[in-house]
Order: structure tokens, then sequence, then C-alpha cells
């Protein structure tokens, strides 16, 4: 999986999840989808979790300042053992 | 595990394809897919097609209903709990209107008389107390009293809440409890001390438990963690991040647990069980296997799984369930095993309707409810043929049919997870009478503590019946002997037709022993075959179950075994021990009964004893009924 594979991933769940359709990029970030807030981000992550099999560590998809770094994370927790 | 994931997957795919097409198969579907959903995921992308159904306008599920009046307050943030909660009552056809608090301001929003809180007049009220707050804050080593002090405070001020927001509005409470500590931290001095957190928070769980009043409903956090596993349960991460009260699947657990609880305020509990009999009740097909053939009793571990599977509906009976029977048989072989099987714990006076005839079940159903004039909809209906499940759905679908998984040593708990047959909460009365109780439990903890054998003996009222061999207990006996090895003298296996031998030879004693004490029954335990020669009567085969060593049952079978060969004109018993690999039990076992040893090998000892000077030995064991003398 590259860091396009992630981001066609994220988009059906982000098209299950919002009303509003979104076109996901790499650049695109929370702040530019009105539906996704601090408390629909919660759950938003649980199922990206499952999703992909991984587990973020504390902190860090905070980090994250756009999808494109979104999806780096997840491709990095993929790799590990 | 990837299976159910693409099952789930194309689940929401049909789904999807509903909602575009506007059809109204959505709903039920939604509410299929959301009772089935297994995790947080899975429930969070339902609710949001859900959502998406309100948007596109797609017709309300169940229009007209009004909407319970719901808050949720807590030491939490209360997102996205109160999703699913919304998500689960609104497909549940229990439509709800939400209060949410804000994070860890409960004490606030229910003291101030002025909050938006009471301003919401909730019919409901569910409080998630801090489960931070419930831990000893004083020395591990402090004196009891201090510590239960403490906890007796935080259930006071939890109890005072409910009251509160009670009294303002006259809601229902549910409060949940306190969670378990996961982490080895303290390791065995865990259970020596009042105030490591484990114990401190089995107290406070216990006690706010007992001390809620009627209008307060335990959301007991402490057990569904449990259920779930510990370890499964909690969520540190969940907590730093985003003020969570534990992991997403315990999220899935409470808010079924919440929205259980609802429904349970609004909906009458179900009052009669009807149950299928063959592969139900029993192993096998009573009316081609027969009486003796079927799975049933101790002997095997299908059939203890059956005989457990009835205990437990039996317990239910004595909870105020009624019982009935729905079976396709001819009656008069249905009733047989209620009538005439050792091992059955239902018998017929425990059913208030027998229904066994060729009729579809679910007009049986119906007769039933005609006859017991109560309402279909407070049957459950368990079979474990897929078929007649099938036809109780469709046919009386107001019935909840419930379809018995492969394997017997589940139904009891299968029966017990569908959460039908649950005692509402405790009513005054029912609080008067635990006072009265309390100083007879007294009374019997005291008797309890008795360390003297024979008191112990005594308090366990033991009940025996000895019967000779009968046809219907052939299996058993046979089985019995067959597979007992520890407390056996002679290990000499016998097929059915070999014991039917025995009770058909005029020579020949056979007879068993089943003893129940008051703690439960534990079926036939022993067996004993004599042979008399002349005057002489030889112990072929005495067996026993090690379960009930040391019981005196021995005795009780030995004075039978006296009683049997004294009105057969012996004057003596012959006594044979042989040595296997696995009965060292009882090498010693004719010496300790008063027999006299006459002569001595390796692999064989024989003893006599003289009936003339034998005293009936004394036990604590009732006897009931006595061999060959007809009951």
């Amino acid at each position: 999986m590259n860091q396009a594979d992630i981001i066609a991933k994220l988009q059906n769940i982000f098209d299950t999840v919002f009303l509003e359709p979104v076109v996901l990029t790499p650049e695109i970030s929370a702040k530019d989808v009105p539906e996704w807030d601090s408390l629909s981000h919660i759950s938003l992550m649980v199922a990206v979790e499952k999703a992909f099999g991984v587990r973020f560590r504390v902190g860090e998809v905070e980090t994250a300042k756009n999808i494109g770094e979104f999806a780096n994370l997840i491709l990095k927790r993929q790799q590990e053992p | 595990m990837t299976g159910c994931r693409s099952q789930f997957s194309m689940e929401m795919e049909k789904l999807k394809s509903l909602l575009a097409h506007g059809e109204a198969d959505f709903w039920p579907q939604m509410a299929l897919q959301t009772r089935e959903a297994r995790d947080f995921a899975e429930l969070f992308l339902l609710s949001s097609l859900r959502k998406k159904a309100h948007a596109r306008k797609l017709a309300a599920p169940w229009p007209g209903k009004e909407k319970i009046r719901v808050a949720m307050l807590g030491g939490y943030s209360l997102y996205p709990l109160h999703e699913l909660v919304e998500h689960l009552c609104e497909v549940g056809k229990m439509p709800i209107e939400l209060w949410l608090g804000d994070y860890d301001n409960y004490i606030s929003e229910i003291t101030d008389d002025t909050s938006a809180l009471h301003a919401f007049a909730p019919e409901v009220v569910f409080i998630l107390p801090a489960q931070r707050r419930c831990v000893y804050t004083g020395k591990l080593t402090d004196a009891r009293e201090l510590v239960l002090a403490e906890g007796q405070r935080l259930i006071d001020s939890l109890l005072e809440l409910a009251r509160k927001v009670n009294a303002k509005s006259g809601s229902e409470v549910i409060m949940a409890n306190f969670m378990l500590p996961v982490r080895h931290d303290l390791g065995a001095y865990r259970s020596r001390t009042p105030a490591s957190d484990w114990n401190f928070r089995n107290w406070v769980n216990l006690e706010l438990g007992l001390a809620s009043p009627a209008y307060v409903h335990i959301c007991d956090l402490a057990f569904l963690a449990h259920r779930q596993g510990g370890l499964m349960a909690h969520d540190e991460r969940a907590w730093y991040e985003s003020k969570q009260p534990g992991s997403p699947a315990l999220l899935v657990e409470m808010s079924r647990e919440i929205v259980h609880l609802l429904a349970s305020f609004k909906r009458s509990p179900k009052k009669v069980l009807a149950l299928d009999l063959d592969n139900t009740l029993w192993g096998g097909v009573v009316a081609e296997d027969g009486l003796e053939g079927i799975e049933l009793g101790d002997t095997s571990a299908r059939g203890e799984a059956f005989k457990a599977f009835q205990k437990y509906i039996l317990s239910l009976k004595q909870r105020g369930v009624l019982l009935a029977v729905c079976s396709k048989n001819e009656l008069a072989r249905a009733a047989e095993p209620f009538e005439k099987h050792p091992e059955m714990i239902l018998k017929m006076a425990d059913i208030v309707s027998f229904q066994a005839n060729w009729a579809p079940k679910s007009d049986n159903l119906r007769a039933m409810a005609a006859e017991l004039n109560l309402g279909l909809d407070s049957f459950v209906f368990v079979d474990d043929n897929p078929a007649e499940i099938e036809i109780v759905r469709q046919f009386a679908p107001e019935v909840t049919a419930i379809l018995l998984g492969p394997d017997p040593s589940e139904y009891a708990g299968q029966l017990a997870d569908c959460r039908l047959f649950e005692p509402r909460s405790i009513t005054i009365e029912d609080a008067e009478r635990t006072g009265q109780y309390r100083s007879e439990g007294q009374r019997k903890a005291l008797k309890a503590s008795v360390t003297d054998m024979g008191a112990y003996l005594e308090s366990l009222q033991m009940e025996a019946v000895v019967s000779e061999f009968v046809p219907v207990d052939v299996p058993r006996l046979s089985q019995l002997i067959n597979k007992s090895n520890q407390f056996n003298l002679t290990t000499r296996r016998r097929s059915e037709a070999e014991v039917i031998a025995v009770m058909n030879d005029p020579d020949c004693i056979g007879f068993s022993l089943r003893l129940k004490d008051r703690f439960g029954d534990h079926g036939l335990v022993s067996i004993v075959i004599g042979r008399r020669a002349g005057d002489v009567m030889e112990v072929d085969t005495w067996l026993m179950s090690c379960r009930v060593l040391k019981r005196q049952v021995e005795e009780e079978v030995l004075n039978e075994l006296v009683r049997l060969a004294r009105g057969r004109g012996c004057q003596r018993l012959a006594g044979l021990y042989l040595a296997t690999a696995k009965n060292k039990m009882v090498q010693d076992f004719y010496e300790r009964m008063g027999f006299i040893l006459t002569s001595e090998s390796e692999t064989r000892r024989e003893f006599t004893l003289a009936l003339e000077s034998f005293q009936t030995q004394p036990s604590k064991i009732r006897i009931t009924r006595r061999a060959y003398e007809s009951s």
C-alpha cells in the first residue's frame, strides 16, 4: 500500500460517515471538513484503526497536519511488526 | 475475523443501496444489522447511515412514538456513548430525546436547582460517576473502619445525587458503578487490605447496589467490564485523548446495557417459557430411542449438559416464570420421561401447559396463550430445530423464538444471555423481606461455621433412594459400571445386556443408590451386585462415584447389602478386592468397614463379614426408599 491507496480507502470511510460529500486529497485537513469536529473525530479514528488494523500511539494523530501526513502515519503503523 | 468484516461491508453496501433508492426496507435491515453489529466501528458506521436517512427524509421508522426524555451526565465526555445509545434506541423503536451533560460537571448540574438539566425535566437520568474518584485516599495500612467510612461517604453522595434528581422531576436513575482495576499493582497484597483499589471498589459496588432505592437502577460496569475481559474494557489512551470512560468495546456494552434498562421501564417482562423436548431437554428422540435411550443425567457429558439446562429452567420457574411444553410428539411418549425418567429435573407438576401433538407449533402456542389467558407476546419459545423456529416466527411473530445452538452445554448460557426473564427492580416489600431473612441468614452462617464433620454432614440434609436394578436405569448402570475406576472393588465391566442378565438372575441382587442434599442432586452414585452361593452373599461389584466420598454412602450401602443378604438367608458376606492401576483407594476398604481378611495375594484380597454380629452403621443420610420394596 502507498499513500494514494490509503487515501482511497479513507475516502470510502469518509463517504459513509459524513453527510456532505468530501473529496480527499493529501492537502485537505479537518478544518476543511465542517462535519469533522473534535467529537466525530473520536469515532472516526476508531473506524480508521479498525479498517487498517493499526493502533495509534497517544497524541500522535493530532500531529498530522493534513490527510497526506495522516495517511503516512497509517502506513508507518502498518509497517510495524 | 476478516470473513466477518467483509460480510459487514456487504451488508453496508446493501443498506446504502436501499437508502439511495429510498426503500422502506432500509429500517428493518438497519435494525437487523444493528442487532448483529460486533463492535464500535460497525455501530458507528450504521449510525452514520441512519443519520443520512434522516437527512434524506427517508420516512421516519416509527412515527407517532413519543420520545423518552433521557439525560446523560458524568465524569467523562459522553460523546460518542450518547450516539450509540441514541442509535440503539431509535432502531429499537424506542426513540429518545437526549440531553447531554458537560464533561465532569454532573454534581453541579444536579445540585443547582436552576440548571439546564432540571429545565429539561428528564424522565430518565444516566449518571456515570468518575471512576478515578472511587479510590481510598489514605494509606494502605489504615484501619478498616476508616476505609469503609470513606467508601460509605462516596455511596451516600451518589445516592444523594440520585435522590435529588428523582425528587426534582420523578426521574428514574440509571447509576453506573465502578470498574475494577486490571493491573497487577499490589500483587497478592491486593486482597489483604480494604484500602486497595480492588477491594475498595468491590465493597463500594456491593454496598451501592444493596443500598439503592427502587428508582435507582445500577448499570453494572464492573460486570460489563468483567464479562468483556478487564484489559479489553480499559483504554488509557482514550482517557488521555478524549476523556472516555473505557475502550470503544466497553462503550458498546455500556450503550446496550443502558438501552436494555430503558426498555425494561416500558416493556412488560416475558411470562412463559415454552420448551421443545427432543434435543432440547434431553439428547435424542424419545419416540425412537425410548426412555432408556435418551441422553440425560450425570453419566455422560452430553447427558450432564441437558440436565444442567433443565436445572437452569427450573431456577427460572422458581423466579416465577411459567413453563410449558410444545413438542411434535405422541403425548404418551413425550410425557414418559417426565413421569418415569430418574434423571429428569423437570416434572409434570412444573409444566403449566403440555402440548405434544402433530399440529404446527405456532398453533399450539396460540392455544396455550388462550388456555393461560396470556398475550402471545409474553411467550418465549426455544427449540433446537431451525424449521420449527421459522414456523413460529412466521405464524406467531409475537412470540420470541430462540434457536438453540449446536452444543447443549451452551443452552443455559444462551438462554440467560437473551435477557428475557430478568427480575425487575426491587420493591419495598422485597427490601423488607431481605431484612427478615437477614437474621435467619446469620443463624445459618453460625451453623455453617461448625468444624465437626458430623455436624457438617447433618447440615447437608442428605437423602438417598436405594433401588433394585430397573429397566429405565440400565444405560446409566452400565455406563457407571464401565467408567468407574477409583472406588471400584473389582472393576468388573458389564454391558447393558449383562446388567439385564443380573436383573433376571434369581440368585443375584443388584441395587443402586441415588443421593441428594440441600445443594442439589448427585444422581446415581453407587452400585452393588451380589451373588448368593449357599449361605454366602458374594459381593461381585461394589463401586461408588468419588464425588460423594466420605458422605457415609458407603455405610448406607453396607447396611442395605446386609439387609438384603439376611433377607435371603445368608450368614455372611464375602468381599473381594481385585487390584488395578487405579483402585488403590479401596484396597483397605473392606477392613475399614469391619470385614476380616481371609486370604491375600499381590492382586487379590478376600474378606468376610459375619452377619449375625453386624451392627447397623449410623449415618446422617435419610433413606427414603429401599431396594426390592416397591415404593
